[in-house]
């Protein structure tokens, strides 16, 4: 009885070892795969009272920065509460980083005839 | 005031059709510089005398916008050496702008909100006829070119958003 339950406890040992292992090298690809993800920041440039790109994909977890190089200011607010920059000045920047998938459209608030959308994958 | 603000969009409306085939881009500076002052001095006083939340806040945007535009057009024709010269059409579009002027001190209230905002509909309308019929295809120089061809959006979105307000407003 006690020979193949000495036998048993390292095989078992062994298997939970090999599986955590797996998991732990998994998981750090996964860690180190969505830290490369996070380190990106998409620009889109506000100019001619337009947002370009109008359509962007960005993977979650990405960053998007608003750059204006109109004479006037804008704003990048989306039409579902998501983010809103509130005024971006003369030569300024914002930024939002978006970790939830889905689609986000998103206007300026003090142009009716810009409009724009992030795709979050 | 109807009849009034149909008179100051009309006199929008000739100084327009005044305008020559062709004009110079000095005259263009000038045209541009004038178009959008006078745009800022009705924001200016739409903005101490307008009623409602929505027409004050676009009288406040549209001082920062055409104050912006002309910024980057003195910039321009500052950086080009080209000196704004007085034209039929800017002289038109001044005395229009004074005359809104002049009918928008006798008005108060919700009378004050409705002829700003028709006029402003009408103004941006015969502005962007002119920046596409006569400044855009005349300017010679590219950089003035380029600039009428990134602020002329701008008149659009500020048409767009006063229909909308006119609209409210009935």
């Amino acid at each position: 009885m006690t020979f193949p339950f000495t036998m048993r406890v390292p095989f078992r040992l062994s298997v939970c070892g090999a599986v955590a292992l797996l998991l732990l090298v998994g998981g750090m690809r996964g860690a180190a795969a969505a830290a490369a993800r996070a380190s990106r920041t998409h620009t889109v440039v506000i100019e001619g009272t337009a947002f370009t790109p109008a359509t962007l994909k960005i993977a979650a977890g990405d960053t998007v920065q608003w750059v204006n190089k109109d004479p006037f200011p804008h704003t990048a607010t989306a039409t579902g509460g998501a983010f809103d920059s509130k005024t971006i000045d003369v030569e300024k920047s914002w930024k939002v980083t978006l970790a939830k998938k889905g689609d986000y459209d998103y206007v300026c608030a003090l142009h009716p005839t810009m409009k724009a959308r992030l795709i979050v994958e | 005031m109807k009849v009034s603000a149909i008179v100051v969009a009309g006199s929008l409306l000739l100084s327009v059709g005044a305008m020559a085939q062709s004009v110079t881009d000095p005259q263009i500076a000038a045209i541009v510089v004038t178009a959008n002052q006078v745009d800022i001095d009705a924001g200016k006083l739409a903005k101490s005398m307008a009623s409602s939340g929505d027409v004050k806040k676009f009288a406040e945007q549209m001082i920062t916008d055409h104050t912006g535009v002309n910024k980057s057009a003195v910039d321009l024709v500052t950086k080009l050496k080209v000196t704004p010269e007085d034209n039929a059409t800017s002289q038109s579009l001044k005395d229009g702008g004074e005359k809104n002027l002049a009918n928008l001190k006798t008005l108060k209230g919700a009378a004050f909100d409705k002829a700003y905002i028709d006029h402003e509909v009408a103004y941006h309308e015969q502005v962007l006829a002119a920046i596409d019929k006569t400044l855009i295809p005349s300017a010679s120089n590219a950089d003035l070119k380029a600039l009428l061809v990134k602020v002329r959006p701008a008149f659009v979105a500020h048409l767009e958003h006063a229909k909308h307000i006119q609209a409210s407003l009935k």
